[in-house]
């Protein structure tokens, strides 16, 4: 392997690439005309065009990607998340272009790819999972007469599903017709597949995963757990490794789980086993993503592997370099997904240009980037412009070295959730590890604790003054690059107002 | 160098010797108290404070100031102007329009002309990297204009809906 296609965008097209300068390899980007200035495509040994912004014309063109890797003689494609990384047909063509796809077999990524076909493959290789039923159900009378079996309350979930879509909470029977169709045409509208399943609704869970890591000769590891409880509207906003609550016997027998799953479908290359936890800490099989996942560098940072690295090695027929007993886990790791929304505007999204950008440094720190001052943040694509990881002995340290390292996050011209993981990261809840899938939504409805004002007014005034009055000079005699039209705006507005 | 500088509710009155961006130490008047103030520039729109003994990293993003990765969102008033705009802004009972705050593709239109809505009510529906977000009107009224249709794009700042 000498050259590797990266069919992706953002930061995590950055971060594979970083790996394959490391081993080596060549590096290929691909862009949409939204991203001709990404940084993805500047770090790129070689780039090539897709198409028009819009993802279906561009990330999305398996042919045309594949095309080009065949044209330009890449050996490999990384599909990163999202796009088409869990996509068999477009696995499928890679395979019959005879172009190495880094990820599972075809066959792996269709048997576990579904959730209903997952459960069954759960079934098989006795995990623990939550009780319902394992096809998608023929009509309301079925979802009656399984929720009747299991007792209320019982959620309804799409069989092709993801992100939240097509899933209903049902507390009673009165209920359960309505959310039944109004599930099943979501599911539907999203998937293409009005196929939903049900099962009993745990209260409160933990959303705790295991990274797993099969090669093409039979071996798989587990590699500790990440605890993903901290979520908005089902989307991750903060993950760590390993979870608070996960002893060493509940990780090996999460582990073992996990790998027993991957091996009865053959899988090989990295893929994460997700589990819902209870408050006695019982384990159910929830699904099994087959791609790298976005937070997997908690995971890297207590394990000293890089995850990249191995997926490539085990495309390419090695076998895994370490044994289970090899697998140690040190410290604790924390990440913030920094995203372009505000979260004082009900989260809405923030497109725009990044006038400044200070990135965080020093012990500890880790900024899986996609972005650079100057570059705007285009509205075609998911507002996540990098991932803030942070790493210490303990998982006390690890979250205050987040928050220092928050604190000199300093992006400009755009909003940000910055602010929201200062709030959540200093929560004597969060802090104590009393988290639950419904935990944020929680501190989000509740009363706002006012941060302890450690900067007097008349010092925030004083600056003002000065900065303002400085770049009204500045402006009267030549305009300085980074003073943009959006901040020139913004002032006239503020002097107006 | 006078200004008025309000951030949240309060607005607080600052002097300043007019050569402070040359940058060192300078005596300034905040809400008529002494300060001494240690002025260095760091970069465009960025400095260093110095206030007895504590240090600031101050960085000028548009409407707002960033301290320690704190944003504080200000205006700058212009004394002279404050006579002629008492009683206009907030509050008045002009007709009012609700703007895209992003550009994005209209999802739904959720009210027609003449109907009445309550505060806070939403209108229309935006999706822009791959969200969708309600817009709200800011008060009570009657619609008196729908200006876009589903399933088209709009661009930051553009009428969608017209309330009086």
């Amino acid at each position: 392997m000498q050259k590797v296609l990266i069919a992706n965008r953002g930061e995590i097209a950055v971060r594979v690439m970083r790996t394959c300068r490391e081993m080596g390899l060549r590096t290929v980007a691909v862009y949409s005309d939204a991203d001709r200035a990404s940084l993805h495509v500047a770090y790129a040994d070689e780039a090539y065009r897709l198409g028009p912004a819009h993802a279906v014309e561009s990330y999305l063109q398996g042919d045309l990607i594949i095309e080009i890797a065949r044209r330009i003689g890449a050996d490999a494609i990384h599909p990163g998340y999202g796009f088409l990384s869990e996509n068999p047909a477009f696995a499928e063509a890679c395979e019959s272009a005879r172009i190495t796809f880094i990820g599972p077999p075809v066959s792996a990524m269709r048997a576990l790819g579904s959730k209903t076909l997952a459960r069954q493959a759960a079934d098989a290789a006795a995990m623990p999972r939550v009780p319902g039923s394992v096809t998608g159900l023929a009509d309301v009378a079925e979802a009656q007469r399984v929720a009747a079996e299991i007792g209320y309350p019982v959620m309804l979930k799409a069989a092709a599903g993801g992100g939240g879509k097509g899933m209903r909470a049902v507390y009673s029977h009165a209920e359960l017709a309505t959310a039944y169709a109004t599930a099943s045409s979501e599911a539907e509208r999203s998937f293409g597949s009005g196929e939903v399943y049900l099962e009993k609704l745990i209260e409160r869970p933990r959303h705790i995963e295991v990274q797993v890591m099969a090669d093409s000769h039979g071996h798989c590891l587990y590699l500790g757990e990440r605890e993903c409880s901290v979520q908005r509207r089902h989307q991750k906003v903060i993950e760590e490794a390993p979870s608070p609550v996960v002893d060493q016997d509940l990780r090996r027998r999460m582990g073992e789980a996990a790998v027993r799953l991957a091996l009865s479908a053959g899988y090989v290359n990295a893929g994460t086993v997700e589990f819902l936890v209870d408050d006695d800490r019982n384990f159910y099989f929830l699904e099994m993503n087959t791609r790298l996942q976005v937070e997997h560098p908690v995971t890297e940072l207590i394990t000293g592997l890089d995850l990249v690295e191995m997926q490539i090695r085990v495309a390419m027929g090695e076998p895994l370099r370490l044994s289970q007993q090899d697998v140690v886990l040190r410290g604790h790791a924390v990440e913030c997904r920094i995203y372009a929304e505000d979260p004082e505007n009900n989260f809405m999204p923030s497109p725009g240009k990044i006038t400044r950008f200070l990135q965080p440094a020093g012990p500890g720190v880790r900024e899986d980037c996609g972005v650079y001052e100057g570059w705007t943040v285009p509205l075609d694509y998911d507002p996540m412009l990098s991932k803030l990881i942070t790493y210490g002995a303990t998982r006390e340290l690890a979250i205050d070295r987040m928050l220092r390292a928050l604190d000199e996050y300093t992006i400009g011209g755009i909003r940000t959730n910055i602010g929201l993981f200062r709030r959540i990261l200093s929560d004597p809840d969060f802090r104590s590890a009393a988290i639950d899938t419904g935990y944020l939504e929680r501190l989000l409805s509740g009363p706002k604790e006012n941060e302890q004002e450690s900067i007097p007014e008349e010092v925030i005034a004083l600056a003002v003054a000065i900065l303002t009055g400085v770049s009204k000079r500045h402006k009267g005699a030549a305009p300085s690059a980074a003073a943009s039209r959006w901040k020139t705006i913004g002032r006239q507005e503020g002097l107006r107002a | 160098m006078k200004s008025w500088v309000r951030i949240g509710e309060k607005t607080i009155r600052v002097e300043l010797p007019a050569d402070i961006m040359q940058g060192g130490r300078y005596p300034c008047i905040v809400e008529g108290r002494a300060i001494e103030a240690d002025v260095t520039l760091l970069a465009n729109e960025a400095l260093s404070l110095i206030v007895e003994g504590r240090q600031y990293r101050c960085v000028l993003d548009g409407d707002a100031i960033v301290i320690a990765g704190r944003r504080y969102e200000f205006a700058v008033e212009d004394p002279r102007a404050l006579a002629g705009r008492a009683g206009a802004g907030e509050g008045g009972s002009g007709p009012r329009a609700v703007k895209a705050p992003m550009p994005g593709r209209v999802v739904r239109v959720l009210v027609a002309e003449g109907d009445q809505v309550e505060a806070m009510q939403g209108v229309v529906v935006i999706e822009a990297m791959k969200m969708q977000n309600e817009l709200k009107v800011p008060r009570a009224g009657r619609v008196s204009k729908v200006a876009v249709l589903a399933d088209t794009t709009v661009e930051a700042g553009q009428i969608l809906v017209v309330i009086e």
